[in-house]
């Protein structure tokens, strides 16, 4: 309390308001002990909240390759085979490219 | 107790998430923030469980600490924001029991959490309103500067002093502490 001058009466208060120290028993490692579990609370959180999402999102996407699969069909008949005959494990790539991309923005989210 | 040790403890909870540097900050202050919320609050179970929390809280927050002041000052903040909180949240709760009809229940368990033991200084935070309360006991209690009262009420370091004069003048009011001065 450097900025205040004390005087008899503020030392009077502070003798009134002084009191006896409390002693720790056990009240730090209490502490300790629930900021841990809250820490490990919220390790589990994440994997557990990401495998039930995936649970839930295996059925909607399966639909979403199967559709997406069907996309190809669309695709030009020449260049298709073109790329087929070039590449024979085109489609594959790019489904799996296309997945890859939707899980990393999807694992990016979670994380936000 | 050197505020370079706290700062120090303070830098390794926040770059690696050290709880046992935070337990040794929790083991060194512990006693003012626990002094301070029993003053506060009046009750030893209600402030050690206040206590708790306000370390949570200081956990989480750490990071805004800015190791301007010292350290307790700042903890001491925690401590009134969650004291001040908890006040919010138990009022609102009485509110919900009133409108439920048991307040009748309520007033009987407030009165049986009254202690027994009703000291010098109990009469003395009883004739203060809650904020002069508070800044008494940390001006008086915690030996805080009116700067960090001010940092940690929100409150012009002016309003702080004229709220500490205001509290000294109702203690000389109501008590006359010149005969506790000779005993």
């Amino acid at each position: 309390m450097a900025e205040r001058i004390k005087d008899a009466e503020d030392r009077l208060l502070e003798s009134m308001f002084e009191s006896a120290p409390v002693a720790d028993d056990g009240f730090s490692v209490n502490v300790v002990r629930r900021l841990n579990r809250r820490l490990w609370l919220r390790r589990l959180t994440l994997p557990v909240g990401g495998a039930i999402g995936a649970s839930v999102a295996v059925k909607p996407l399966t639909g979403l390759v199967k559709s997406l699969s069907g996309l190809v069909t669309l695709i030009p008949q020449d260049l298709l085979s073109t790329t087929t005959s070039l590449i024979p494990q085109a489609q594959t790539i790019v489904l799996g490219a296309m997945l890859l991309a939707a899980i990393l923005l999807g694992m990016r989210a979670l994380e936000e | 107790m050197s505020k370079g040790e706290d700062h120090e403890l303070v830098a390794r909870v926040v770059s690696a998430q050290d709880t046992a540097a935070f337990g040794e900050l929790v083991r060194r202050h512990q006693s003012q923030v626990r002094n301070f919320l029993r003053k506060l609050a009046g009750d030893v179970t209600l402030a050690d469980d206040l206590a708790q929390d306000c370390f949570m809280h200081a956990w989480d927050k750490l990071q805004t600490f800015s190791g301007r002041g010292t350290f307790i000052g700042w903890l001491l903040k925690v401590a009134y924001t969650t004291f001040l909180q908890s006040k919010r949240k138990s009022k609102r709760y009485a509110e919900i029991l009133q409108e439920a009809g048991h307040a009748a229940d309520m007033e009987s368990r407030s009165h049986t959490m009254q202690s027994d033991e009703v000291t010098d200084l109990d009469k003395f935070l009883a004739v203060l309103s809650e904020e002069e309360r508070a800044i008494m006991v940390m001006s008086y209690a915690c030996g805080l500067s009116h700067r960090e009262i001010s940092d940690a009420t929100e409150m012009p370091v002016g309003t702080v002093k004229s709220v500490i004069f205001r509290g000294k003048e109702k203690i000389r009011t109501s008590f006359d502490i010149k005969d506790h001065q000779h005993g």
